[in-house]
């Protein structure tokens, strides 16, 4: 049976692994690669890169990041998000060791035929959408961060998920990043296109948060960030504390 | 003894690296190659490959490397798809218009349709004789696809369920294809790989 | 990171530290950065409820038999170590089995503040000594590839404590403060962090496990990085081990404590050409001389500064006073060279070279053939740039006393195996 997924993120920021708290305040971590060995050696089910500043900055995907994750030979799914507008990146990204790509600011664009052309290059199961979500009145508003402008959902936004486009659509709440227990699940029940598979992210900390929205049949997996980074075996541990058949088995990595 | 040498062809449509390190982190020897001299001093061939259908057939039109793998199969040289890999070995993909496969083995490759994506990580049933899969099942394996196998049963080693079962691994005496992606299924996908190319190529 | 543009680091408006901090450091919109900010936690928090927290944490730990140690304690001759056991054994009264590692460049002093510890606090101690000529193996590759002396020593001090933890099955490991907290506001108080795998990789051993350096280097063999290893997952799970920090429920002041640890315990302390801080790392030759030279030389600051960072927050010193002291110590020689070189089995010439390998030129010009100019934080301008300036005097509460000497013998020589003292 296919199980549901626990995602692990990394949040990297001028190069280097942050906490980040509410899209405003970040604190150090460490190098993005040696997070992600250990996330490997952990058993995650998939690896997620975001990359928050590319952007905004204007700047392509980070390769350079995505060779040195490359050299640790990891052998857990890999997703990276971050500068990535164009099938030409997208490409490249996957080239360099990605199994899938996020796209943000792509998805802001009054053109979506790159998104288009992504799909037909990698298949929409390689793409996953990134929505930043705050709630508004009984809707849902939707974050632009590079200008902090909150919109709602376009026409073709809609179409993209509807034509299987993209295969994923990663709720962010991002005014709870980094506060525990915080995950708004009304973001997740009000989601507008119903049959997207979602990932929940912000402000899950607690494995009861992880099972009521692994419960809910349109949520596909749960994605943590900072909570993962404070306890030894933190994603075994988070895992654990599930009931049983949601997620696959925790695995706990022994020498040879 | 010597390590075996797998030979990872290397046509434009595949991650490499990952699939590389996986080889060598289990002991196999590794070269990326798309010159047929090269690929045939290697004990195993391995097809990767990410990213849709046609474009993939054409690039390996394009540098005869089609031609190649066919003569290969024909040799007995031990052959292993994986992912798209596996799909390009079959005769046909419907994947962006009909396309024609390596028809190395018999079967063709369909959409999932309204179930759409087959994204995460799934358990594997084991519905053959074939030894080489027995140990399979207990463990899971990560599979990202929307296109899946559609053909006899004497090929299907392993199926996996997805609304209803499909074939996970197929196999056809030397050739065998993997629909998921072991080098990126942690232990259990590393094992597999190892188990897989030790048998195809002491057999 | 390569560019020498001095525009590149930013520096914090009240403390010393710049964005070139190798532990990553964060400054927010109002120029102060996530190091001091965590800082102020430490007048905000409750630290009666984090002690009431901290009991209960270590409740479940306590051996039921009593034939068994209720914990961990890894502990030197030169750091926070009479504190946390005073904690530990005092207040806590946890019975904890105390765990070194021989760095063999061990003063007198160290020797005998390690002996006096576990005396005066009669705790029992396992001491691991790794044997000298793969320690010498491993320095000579990890001074050459990434110019560090130290990595042994920092390995065998991380994994030791875990492995004990795992082979006597007391899963309880406490430890003092922690480091990215303290410096750099890696995390929050609240956020309880423990010890981890992950940090230890990434910022002890400067990326490089004990397999790591196996696959990097050709001269070194499984006999030589074994002992280095960490325990597998599957057997921190099956022991359940966890390593706490007291600095998460005690609000840290190493100066205070220390000062509390000569008068109580007669800990004793000394002086250092390269800081003016007197109470830790009195128990190595090398640590704040080479190993702090070679830290100004990759990352263009040295620990006179993690010094004068910590009194600016602790509001013992101004920013100004503090930078005056760094620019007093910062380029002092390195003292006890020789010995080491003797030690190592390498002409002084040949380390030297070996160390202007590892010169950042961000912060290093060479001038002239072996002749190097500094252009680090404190002169280039990122720190007289930015930051205010004065908040208060500079008082007299920042005068670290010292009772003794690192080496009161003529000729100073490490101590490689120290027994009992006297």
């Amino acid at each position: 049976m296919l199980k549901k997924r626990l995602v692990a993120v990394i949040v990297v920021k001028d190069g280097r692994a942050v906490q980040s708290f509410g899209y405003r305040r970040y604190l150090p971590l460490g190098r993005p690669e040696i997070l992600a060995s250990n996330l490997d050696r952990w058993g995650c089910d998939e690896i997620l890169v975001l990359c928050i500043d590319r952007g905004r900055q204007g700047l392509g995907p980070d390769i350079g990041l995505l060779k040195r994750l490359a050299s640790m030979r990891l052998s857990t799914p890999l997703i990276y998000g971050g500068g990535v507008m164009t099938a030409e990146q997208a490409a490249l990204v996957v080239h360099h060791g990605a199994d899938r790509v996020c796209i943000d600011f792509a998805l802001h664009q009054d053109d979506v035929q790159p998104i288009r052309e992504m799909a037909v290059r990698l298949g929409a199961q390689a793409l996953i959408g990134v929505f930043p979500l705050a709630r508004l009145g009984t809707g849902l508003q939707w974050l632009d961060h590079r200008n902090g402008v909150s919109r709602a959902f376009s026409r073709e936004n809609i179409a993209l998920f509807d034509q299987g486009v993209i295969s994923e659509a990663m709720i962010i709440d991002w005014s709870h990043e980094g506060c525990a227990g915080a995950f708004d699940i009304q973001l997740v029940t009000r989601f507008p296109m119903h049959n997207v598979p979602l990932i929940a992210f912000g402000g899950i900390s607690e494995p009861s948060q992880a099972a009521v929205l692994l419960s809910l049949p349109q949520v596909s997996a749960v994605a943590v960030g900072n909570f993962l980074n404070y306890t030894e075996l933190a994603a075994q541990r988070f895992k654990q504390q599930l009931p049983d058949l949601l997620l696959r088995p925790t695995t706990y990595s022994r020498y040879v | 003894m010597s390590k075996l040498l797998v030979g990872l062809i290397d046509y434009g449509a595949g991650n490499l690296a990952s699939v590389r390190h996986g080889l060598l982190h289990i002991g196999f020897n590794c070269r990326i190659s798309n010159d047929p001299v090269v690929l045939s001093t290697c004990d195993l061939l391995l097809l990767p490959g990410v990213g849709a259908f046609r474009p993939a057939m054409q690039a390996l039109k394009a540098s005869g490397l089609d031609a190649f793998l066919v003569q290969q199969a024909g040799l007995q040289r031990p052959l292993l798809g994986l992912c798209l890999g596996m799909q390009l070995l079959t005769e046909s993909s419907e994947e962006g218009g009909l396309t024609e496969g390596l028809g190395l083995i018999p079967g063709r490759v369909i959409h999932f349709g309204n179930r759409r994506w087959h994204i995460g990580w799934n358990s594997l049933d084991c519905v053959s004789k074939d030894l080489m899969f027995e140990h399979s099942s207990s463990e899971t394996y990560y599979f990202n696809h929307s296109y899946y196998y559609d053909g006899p049963r004497e090929f299907q080693m392993c199926t996996a369920t997805f609304g209803e079962p499909f074939a996970a691994i197929i196999r056809r005496q030397k050739i065998i294809g993997i629909q998921f992606h072991p080098e990126k299924s942690q232990d259990a996908g590393r094992r597999l790989l190892k188990h897989m190319i030790e048998g195809l190529c002491h057999a | 990171m390569a560019s020498s543009d001095i525009t590149e680091f930013r520096a914090c408006s009240r403390c010393l530290y710049t964005t070139a901090h190798p532990l990553g450091l964060v400054i927010d919109e109002e120029g102060i950065c996530s190091g001091c900010r965590v800082h102020e936690e430490k007048d905000s928090l409750d630290w009666n409820e984090r002690w009431m927290r901290l009991e209960s944490i270590v409740k479940p730990y306590r051996s039921q038999s009593g034939r068994n140690y209720d914990c961990v304690v890894p502990v030197t001759g030169g750091g926070d170590s009479y504190y946390v056991l005073h904690l530990v054994k005092n207040l806590l009264k946890l019975n904890p089995l105390l765990v070194t590692n021989n760095k063999y460049f061990n003063t007198p002093l160290g020797v005998r503040n390690l002996a006096n510890l576990r005396t005066r606090f009669d705790c029992d101690i396992l001491v691991q000594n790794i044997n000298p000529d793969s320690v010498r193996k491993i320095i000579r590759s990890t001074l050459r590839k990434f110019g560090s002396i130290y990595w042994p020593c920092l390995a065998g001090q991380t994994a030791f404590p875990v492995q004990t933890a795992v082979r006597y099955e007391v899963p309880l490991v406490i430890w003092g403060a922690h480091q990215g907290l303290e410096q750099v506001g890696m995390f929050s108080h609240a956020h309880e962090v423990q010890m981890t795998r992950r940090y230890r990789r990434d910022h002890d051993l400067m990326g490089y496990e004990a397999d790591n350096l196996l696959s990097t280097f050709d001269s070194l063999t499984e006999g030589d990085i074994w002992q280095y290893r960490y325990p597998d997952d599957h057997d921190l799970k099956s022991i359940g081990v966890t390593g706490i920090y007291l600095g998460n429920y005690v609000r840290w002041d190493p100066k205070a404590q220390h000062e509390q640890m000569i008068r109580d315990y007669a800990y004793q302390s000394a002086g250092f050409s390269r800081t003016f801080d007197t109470y830790d790392f009195v128990d190595c030759f090398n640590y704040m001389n080479l190993h702090d030279q070679l830290k100004l030389y990759k990352h263009g600051y040295s620990k006179v500064t993690d010094h004068a960072c910590r009194e600016i927050r602790h509001g013992r010193l101004t920013r100004d006073h503090g930078l005056a002291l760094v620019l007093q110590h910062e380029q002092k020689s390195a003292e006890y060279t020789g010995m080491f070189c003797d030690w190592l089995g390498v002409q002084p010439g040949a380390l030297q070279f070996l160390m202007d390998n590892h010169r950042n030129r961000s912060f290093w010009r060479e001038t002239a053939p072996r002749q190097w100019e500094f252009s680090g934080p404190t002169v280039n301008g990122t720190l007289q740039l930015s930051g205010v300036g004065t908040q208060g005097k500079s008082s007299d509460r920042c005068v670290f006393k010292k009772n003794s000497a690192l080496d009161t013998r003529e000729n100073a020589k490490y101590i490689t195996i120290g027994k009992g003292y006297p």
